[in-house]
């Protein structure tokens, strides 16, 4: 750590010289965007891209201060300023959705994290590949499952009449009549978890697993070397070696903490359940599209950008002050 | 090899920028589209616009052209060598390229709003009406289209936009000529299986007790049938919401009752409450389906596929796929009869006569190139000779005519007719239910469809069918409903728009989500608790806006009773 400080303030001794931003570690000089016009070239397309695909239609979000009306021209549309965050807030159903939201994706992002972690750490331990390669094979395959057949899928093994877990359950004796899993709320949550470590576990492993291939193994020899047993290498070698994707993978899925589905939600929701089960993807098109209230959907959509933005910086922040890997 | 090496950077650097230039040229093309079609779509009256840009106007009436379709239903595109679709390219010159739905209509329709992307034709739909994606029809009509013209002629005000005064859309359905015959009966009703009916000795269920004792004493006996189900899933929440206001004689208005002009919503009133106490009851002596409220459509259809449920209220072309399964897998004795329940002292109005879907049809687009050939081309559709091809088929082909000069079919042909695949190469089904179209009878006394011919339905019915309408003395399905009394001017209520994002509109969605919510919570409730949580359903619902919902409704009728009086 003190080597990497070292090196960065003889760096900066240096460049003050030579006038060189710091952090660029170039000079920001006529001469050297001369010599790197190639470079500057071939980045040109892709920022007007950005700005065509990403920067743009930031224009529409204009609309979220507009009562919008389609097809009117944008001078006649009429503005009302805040009213469409005002009744997003002030409406109970929003503030429903907005803790199913989180609760829902709070609980993807845990139990998908340490799935996928604990399966990639188990599979490294394999040595048959053959195995191994199945069982990769059949753990990611439900990630090429479109949600609506997932869904169907999980419906149908819920299902009372002859769903695979309440016969499991009551082989096992476990419960005595079957029980109605989509039909309490208490269950929904949880079966949303189930249902995404499911379907992702597998894909989730593959980069967790790519991540533990760099680890030098003269690493594991020398912990060998030091005695380390089986679970004392996992523990001391592995974990750390794959703390840094961890980090990143955790920052970027934080920005999505606000996205936590709309298909299996609103394919397994039903309205016994809808208290637990409705999210805001779901309400934006309820209220939103659905209802013409192009505005409303497009209030609700910059509350999760800025949400999420805000939310990326903190855990950045936070990954800088632990001295860990970070996104930006 | 240096100079190479710097050529080939130069070239890559200009073939960059043309591709950005290219992106950017194409982006500002599109904005120009986007902005002319606006433009187009604020113009009061495009229909002048239309009628000068139509080079077809005066030309060839019969040169080929391509109309673009968008259909705001899923179903199969026929066949590249349609039979139909041949011969209406060879007599008129035209041939489509339909779109039908795939995925969430609102999605769809929102992205063709968004991106003023709109076909030549497309079919009825409030919200494309909204976005004024129409062009107004009548003067069209006026001078191209006489047949459509004397067609609409008894509802001309009625198919008028409410908002002003314009014809957007062609309706489909509910303009009827000489005589309505209607064998088979599609709306609501409360069904019971004709195998039940059978075993119990054909009864008549008149009230909401008989019936359930009849699901009672049958399931009773065959333990491992489903005794009353429903459905409250997506926006397939009427066999759920609609049976009180049928049960206690009003036609089918959708959320409110009607009672001299003044509507009024149902879903917290005492003939509501009645009904769910009663499914409560019947819930607690374990005859109603206990997945009713957590499946979805295709569930509930995937369960009247199998034959297992002895009955449910919906209306019946909401689960006809369940019993064209039934039918295919040669169950036809699970195929169900519907009875019209009431409360005592109700009068019956289960049927009724069906009215115009005003935005249920086909309309010509803003983005339409030549509107006049389109208003031209369904106004032949139109003739009775064009409508005979359409829904009968081709004499000789698929329908034979007697001497007496009436239609039928041989077994052959009938049983081709219910063939899928037959259907898609010799029929445009799902175009032709968006077509305006001659309901009744023709000028010669021939029904409009095979399906409407009294003698051919008859006929075409396996013995089994024919067997349980002796048994009940009848002919046809709909005899076991009263005959439709005359419309209110007004009907039916729940065709009054409620504009998108008004406070109605608000109103009426968060009843509906009370509904979809309380109704299952207070039917499975124990019986002890029910009162509890309808009284919790009641005052939620008194906390809405529900008075703006009423006013807008009645503030439509009004509106249709000033101007849809035949004057």
């Amino acid at each position: 750590m003190s080597d990497a400080v070292l090196d960065k303030q003889v760096k900066t001794q240096k460049t003050r010289k030579r006038r060189v931003d710091p952090e660029i570690g170039v000079s920001l000089s006529w001469k050297t965007l001369k010599m790197q016009k190639q470079l500057i070239f071939m980045s040109v397309p892709i920022a007007i891209y950005l700005i065509i695909f990403n920067y743009a239609p930031i224009w529409g979000w204009l609309m979220a201060f507009q009562n919008y009306r389609p097809a009117l021209p944008f001078g006649k549309q009429e503005w009302v300023g805040l009213q469409q965050f005002q009744f997003l807030f002030s409406d109970e159903t929003f503030m429903m959705v907005l803790r199913n939201t989180i609760a829902m994706s709070f609980i993807n992002l845990v139990l998908g994290t340490v799935t996928a972690i604990g399966l990639a750490l188990l599979l490294n331990e394999i040595k048959a590949k053959f195995f191994k390669r199945i069982v990769q094979s059949i753990s990611y395959l439900p990630h090429f499952l479109s949600w609506v057949i997932a869904a169907g899928i999980v419906a149908t093994s819920l299902s009372i009449d002859d769903g695979i877990v309440n016969i499991i359950l009551m082989k096992l004796h476990l419960i005595k009549e079957p029980i109605m899993w989509l039909s309490e709320g208490k269950y929904f949550w949880g079966i949303i978890g189930a249902s995404n470590v499911w379907k992702e576990v597998g894909w989730g492993t593959i980069i967790y697993l790519a991540a533990i291939t760099s680890i030098d193994p003269s690493l594991y020899e020398a912990a060998s070397m030091d005695g380390a047993k089986r679970f004392q290498k996992m523990r001391y070698v592995t974990l750390p070696g794959i703390k840094a994707t961890f980090v990143i993978l955790l920052i970027m899925n934080i920005g999505h903490i606000l996205d936590a589905g709309f298909e299996l939600q609103y394919l397994l929701g039903n309205g016994l359940t809808v208290d637990w089960s409705q999210t805001i993807d779901i309400f934006v098109v309820k209220y939103g599209i659905a209802m013409g209230n192009y505005s409303l959907a497009t209030a609700a959509g910059i509350f999760k950008t800025i949400v999420s933005v805000i939310l990326v910086f903190i855990a950045n922040y936070i990954a800088k002050r632990l001295g860990e890997e970070r996104l930006v | 090899m240096h100079k190479t090496a710097k050529r080939s950077t130069r070239a890559l650097a200009a073939g960059t920028f043309a591709l950005a230039l290219a992106l950017t040229g194409c982006s500002s093309n599109n904005t120009n589209n986007a902005n002319s079609n606006t433009a187009n779509g604020g113009n009061a009256s495009p229909a002048a616009n239309a009628g000068n840009a139509s080079p077809a106007a005066n030309g060839d009436d019969n040169a080929p052209v391509t109309f673009s379709v968008f259909l705001a239903s899923p179903g199969q595109t026929p066949t590249e060598d349609n039979k139909i679709l041949k011969l209406i390219k060879e007599k008129t010159g035209v041939s489509f390229k339909t779109e039908l739905l795939v995925g969430d209509l609102q999605q769809k329709l929102g992205v063709m709003i968004a991106g003023g992307d709109y076909p030549d034709i497309m079919s009825g739909d409030d919200k494309l009406l909204n976005a004024k994606a129409y062009i107004p029809l009548e003067d069209l009509i006026e001078k191209y289209a006489p047949n459509l013209k004397k067609h609409y002629a008894a509802v001309w005000n009625q198919i008028k936009d409410e908002t002003d005064g314009h014809i957007y859309v062609l309706p489909s359905y509910g303009v009827y000529q000489g005589k309505i015959t209607e064998p088979t009966y599609q709306g609501p009703g409360f069904w019971l299986q004709k195998a039940v009916l059978e075993e119990m000795g054909y009864p008549t269920p008149k009230t909401l007790d008989e019936y359930f004792d009849i699901i009672a004493k049958y399931k009773a006996k065959h333990p491992d049938m489903i005794g009353f189900e429903s459905l409250n899933f997506d926006w397939r929440v009427f066999p759920l919401q609609n049976a009180p206001e049928h049960l206690a004689g009003h036609p089918n208005d959708g959320g409110v009752i009607v009672d001299n002009n003044k509507a009024q919503i149902f879903a917290d009133k005492d003939i509501s409450k009645t009904y769910y106490k009663k499914l409560n009851e019947i819930n607690a002596q374990g005859l109603m389906d206990k997945e009713a409220f957590v499946q979805n459509y295709d569930q509930y259809l995937a369960k009247i596929a199998s034959g297992k449920v002895i009955g449910m209220f919906d209306q019946h072309w909401n689960f006809q796929d369940g019993e064209t399964s039934l039918i295919s897998q040669g169950k036809i004795e699970n195929t169900y009869i519907g009875f019209p329940l009431l409360y005592p002292g109700a009068e019956e109005w289960y049927r009724d006569r069906g009215a115009v879907g005003t935005n249920r049809g086909l309309g010509i687009s803003i983005n339409a190139k030549d509107p006049v050939r389109i208003i031209k081309f369904l106004d032949q559709m139109i003739t009775e000779d064009w409508q005979k091809t359409l829904q009968w088929g081709i004499k000789g082909e698929d329908y034979e005519v007697k001497e007496d000069g009436m239609f039928y079919r041989t077994p052959e042909q009938r049983a081709n007719a219910d063939q899928t695949s037959w259907q898609l190469a010799n029929k445009i089904t799902t175009m032709f239910g968006y077509m305006p179209k001659i309901q009744g009878t023709y000028s010669d006394g021939n029904a409009a469809d095979a399906g409407t011919q009294p003698q051919e339905f008859f006929d075409s019915l396996k013995p089994y069918d024919q067997k349980i309408l002796k048994a009940y003395n009848k002919k046809t399905w709909s005899e076991f409903f009263k005959e439709p009394k005359e419309n209110y001017i007004y009907f039916p209520a729940y065709s009054i728009v409620l504009k998108d994002g008004s406070a109605a509109k608000l109103a009426q969605s968060k009843l509906n989500d009370l509904q979809v919510k309380y109704l299952p919570k207070a039917i499975m409730a124990s019986p002890d608790e029910f009162e509890g949580v309808w009284q919790d359903y009641v005052d939620r619902i008194h906390k809405l806006d529900i008075k703006a919902y009423e006013d807008r409704i009645n503030e439509g009728i009004q509106q249709r009773i000033e101007n849809w009086s035949v004057k």
